[in-house]
């Protein structure tokens, strides 16, 4: 069964005096497989951001279901929605979003003790997850103290720590250096390999070269899909550019 | 370009940052008219020829010096913030391509605006709040109301104008100067530089300590009224820095302790609230010490001056035990000739009449003593070691003889010459109990009375006890060493002593019975021939009328210091409550988005919010209570009439003040969650 399963999403966003309606997604459908690594690419404007917001479940789709392991995300009632998400979705985001006020350490731990979790089961998952990610030696500094690939990778130690079902990533490489996009990119291999779903949303095609499906948007809907499948990284990364070229140009399917 | 596009683009600003300069501008206009309201006091002669409003000019001159200053560093606070906030936008400016003289020249026209605004409304306020004051001036000297207008002096008004106008412009120049040395970059970049942690500063955290407790040790165990007023000032000074330094560090070691003890942190409900408050003290511990500091100034100067002033009248009783006195002498050929008793109590029965006061008791009182040191279990004449006061060891006796006890009281004692009876008025029971030795005489109690016909009015600083004697002559020996020890001994003491019935009734009669008593004396004696003469009316009135007019002004200004450390207080707890709310807004939206609901925000950020507010008031009331002793002790030399009534007030002050403080909490916290959501 798949993990994710996205049926004919849609959203309407309508301006405040009711004049103009504003179709931002007008029907995406797509599966996502447990243990897929998934990278969805589109134009500003093409709907990204909106559709990762109905993913996460931080936005209600106009039309449409989402289903996530089974259980349908618009039936889930207001005041569990928070603790669903944080006991069946990772995020990272563009801008990290770490607090200022946690060491690197309570950063991660945060969501697990939100769910009250057992210190002494924390602290191991912690360790193991900060080894993984090579940030055990920043556990202790705080945010401002690391550069931004570093906050990065805390940031996906902190999504990864809950062990969610999905990791939802915003342009995780938006404001990150190449050497440190890549380093990163790595991560998300590497826990890709330990078999964690991910969902990435980006512009940049040498993040989604990485990895495994790439999903197209344009105006609303998705255009076209490819697979890595034997292809290698520069291969794919190829595939991808000339996909992007052809939707740019207005190609047809 | 020109100035009116400067003003255009400063009035823009004004408008765009309203929620820091309309609370400016309000509490400028609020201190400027409390400070109008009190200088106009102090020069409105009007009042201070009322009867005990001769306390006015003094105090109230006082009053708006203490204002001025206040209003002075308040003004730089409410700036110094604003600055702080508007940093990013000044760098914008200069980023934008403007000069730093053009961004003082828009720095300038705000200042301006917003100067102006405030003296305008301050003006207003006072002018208006002035007429008012006057007559809350009059109601608490019980005079009656001035009518008509004194306020418009136009002097009172450019000056009180003038004094905030240069407040106003020096802040300007503060301004002016951190702008032309700040650089662009660092101007865009001030508002988010990365924050530590804070850590805890030990020496802060020791001496703090040291501070507080000193002070507060000084507090409690003072037990002279006199070295009091010293060690009060010693013991402030103590407590506002042991404050300050332990709210920098006091409040951070505490967090971390709370840290560090895993248990505790690692769970839902205390690990965002902790991690918040270590960030939040380090910002706040000044601002928050602050207001506990002034706080605790708002509740001991309403609680002391409201006290004072309405125990006036049971402090007149233990003072002034009987309502008037009176005797008069007159000389004869350089001889002193009493006026006789009954002429007295004629002439001041027949002003009673004349005035429609009934008389409740006359009697004729004679008795001698005066201060005695108390030492090694004997009485000494004086006031020995004459430099130091140690007030406790002091004793005030009267002295009556045996044929005057039975004269009053219908009792015959029989003592013997050794002997005496005695009264423990306010000397403890059992510091006399078989024998009593006064200048080095020694005598035996056989008796020890409940009640003494005399009371002399030593007021309640020096405890008094009184004595009955077997005759005459050991009342002369005793006196006789009071006299050649004691400088400020009394003569002995011959005098009428009345009460009336209607207490209400004499307050308002009293001052023109005197007149009238004096009136028929005069006439005595001219008719007897002399016009040299020496008088003693001695009315509880006249005491009343300056204690009043003392404490009522001294109430007044409590009340008014307390307006202004109440909008010091609300400013404070206003700018805390936005920048809080800025920087709150970022983690807000985060732990929204790693998956905490709302509610769970709320929660956590609402019980850090009230416990950093609350904090400052829970401080204000323990130092209050560590300041009572010492306040006791010092109101006792201004005749404070019982300890529990300025508990009753402290507790009344505390629990007025604590409303008043969750309001201003509630109000600004309404813009706070505006700012946050």
């Amino acid at each position: 069964m798949s993990i994710l399963d996205v049926q004919d999403i849609k959203k309407t966003y309508t301006t405040r005096f009711g004049g103009n309606q504003v179709k931002a997604l007008k029907g995406v459908s797509f599966t996502v497989e447990e243990g897929e690594y998934v990278a969805i690419m589109g134009e500003s404007g093409s709907g990204k951001t909106t559709l990762l917001n109905i993913l996460a479940a931080l936005d209600k789709a106009t039309g449409g279901k989402v289903l996530l392991d089974g259980k349908e995300l618009s039936g889930i009632k207001d005041r569990e929605l928070a603790a669903f998400r944080r006991k069946n979705l990772g995020f990272v985001f563009q801008e990290f979003n770490l607090l200022d006020t946690f060491s690197i350490k309570d950063n991660i731990l945060l969501p697990m003790v939100l769910n009250g979790g057992d210190l002494k089961d924390m602290s191991e998952k912690l360790e193991k997850i900060a080894s993984a990610l090579g940030i055990s030696e920043l556990l202790d500094k705080f945010p401002y103290e690391v550069s931004g690939g570093q906050k990065q990778r805390a940031a996906a130690a902190r999504a990864l720590i809950t062990s969610p079902k999905i990791i939802l990533a915003d342009e995780p490489t938006g404001a990150l250096d190449s050497q440190s996009s890549e380093d990163l990119l790595k991560v998300f291999e590497k826990i890709n390999n330990g078999g964690q779903t991910i969902l990435m949303v980006t512009h940049s095609v040498n993040a989604a070269a990485h990895a495994k499906r790439v999903l197209f948007i344009r105006d609303g809907v998705v255009f076209h899909q490819i697979y890595k499948g034997d292809n290698s990284e520069e291969q794919f990364y190829q595939k991808i550019s000339e996909t992007l070229t052809m939707l740019r140009t207005g190609g047809e399917r | 370009m020109k100035m009116g596009f400067y003003f255009k683009l400063a009035l823009t600003n004004i408008k765009k940052n309203y929620r820091f300069f309309i609370p400016r501008i309000l509490t400028e206009s609020g201190l400027l008219g409390c400070f109008f309201i009190i200088f106009t006091l102090a020069q409105d002669e009007r009042l201070s020829k009322i009867r005990g409003g001769s306390y006015l000019p003094t105090i109230m001159g006082f009053g708006s010096v203490v204002i001025s200053i206040l209003s002075f560093i308040l003004v730089l606070y409410a700036n110094s913030f604003l600055m702080k906030q508007r940093k990013k936008e000044f760098g914008l400016y200069n980023v934008l391509g403007m000069e730093k003289k053009h961004v003082g020249r828009v720095l300038f026209s705000e200042s301006l605006i917003s100067s102006v605004s405030a003296i305008v409304l301050g003006v207003i306020l006072g002018v208006v709040f002035y007429k008012l004051c006057s007559i809350l001036i009059c109601k608490l000297l019980e005079a009656d109301i001035i009518l008509g207008f004194y306020f418009l002096r136009s002097k009172n008004v450019i000056l009180s104008a003038l004094i905030f106008l240069m407040m106003d412009f020096i802040t300007f120049i503060f301004n002016r100067i951190s702008i032309a040395r700040m650089k662009p970059v660092e101007l865009l970049k001030s508002a988010n530089v990365g924050e530590k942690e804070p850590k805890i500063k030990w020496v802060n955290l020791i001496l703090g300590t040291i501070c507080l407790g000193a002070g507060y040790f000084i507090a409690v165990t003072t037990k002279d009224p006199l070295a009091a007023i010293n060690s009060f000032f010693l013991a402030v000074l103590l407590v506002i820095a042991g404050t300050y330094m332990l709210f920098v560090s006091g409040t951070v070691f505490v967090l971390k302790c709370l840290k560090k003890n895993k248990k505790y942190f690692y769970t839902k409900d205390h690990m965002p609230a902790v991690s918040g408050l270590l960030f939040r003290m380090k910002q706040n511990a000044v601002g928050l010490a602050s207001i506990a500091i002034l706080a605790t100034g708002v509740l001991i100067m309403l609680s002391t001056t409201v006290s004072l002033y309405s125990g006036c009248s049971m402090a007149l009783k233990k003072s002034h035990p009987e309502d008037l006195y009176l005797s008069t002498a007159y000389y004869e050929n350089g001889e002193k000739i009493m006026v006789p008793d009954e002429v007295i109590i004629d002439i001041a029965k027949n002003a009673a009449k004349e005035h429609d006061l009934s008389i409740k008791s006359i009697v004729v009182q004679e008795y001698g003593g005066g201060i005695y040191t108390f030492a090694d279990g004997k009485l000494v004449s004086g006031l020995m070691g004459e430099f130091t006061l140690d007030f406790s060891k002091l004793m005030e006796f009267a002295i009556i003889t045996e044929d005057y006890y039975e004269k009053m009281c219908g009792k015959k004692l029989s003592l013997a010459e050794n002997e005496i009876a005695y009264c423990p008025i306010s000397i403890g029971k059992k510091t006399f109990t078989d024998k009593l030795v006064m200048d080095d005489i020694e005598f035996k109690i056989t008796e020890t009375l409940d009640s003494f016909p005399v009371t002399n009015t030593g007021g309640s600083i020096i405890k008094s006890g009184g004595i009955v004697v077997a005759n005459e002559e050991v009342f002369e020996k005793l006196i006789k060493i009071q006299e050649e020890k004691n400088v400020n001994a009394p003569d002995v003491e011959h005098r009428v002593a009345i009460c009336y019935e209607d207490r209400k009734a004499m307050f308002e009669n009293g001052f023109a019975m005197e007149e009238s008593i004096k009136a028929s004396l005069e006439e005595y004696i001219e008719r007897n021939g002399s016009c040299v003469r020496d008088y003693m009316i001695n009315g509880v009135w006249m005491d009343k009328a300056e204690m009043n007019g003392m404490y009522g002004t001294f109430l007044f200004l409590g009340i008014i210091l307390g307006f202004v450390c109440l909008f010091s207080t609300a400013l404070i707890i206003y700018y805390k409550q936005i920048s809080e709310g800025y920087e709150d807004r970022v983690r807000f939206q985060i732990m929204k988005k790693i998956g905490m609901s709302e509610t769970e925000v709320k929660k956590t950020i609402g019980s850090q919010i009230i416990l950093v507010f609350f904090l400052p008031l829970i401080v204000a009331g323990i130092h209050v209570v560590f300041a009572s002793p010492i306040l006791v002790r010092l109101m006792k030399i201004l005749l404070l009439a019982s300890d529990s009534l300025f508990f009753i007030c402290l507790a009344i002050t505390f629990a007025i003040f604590g409303v008043v403080y969750i309001l201003i909490y509630t109000g600004t916290a309404r813009t706070y969650y505006k700012i946050v959501k």
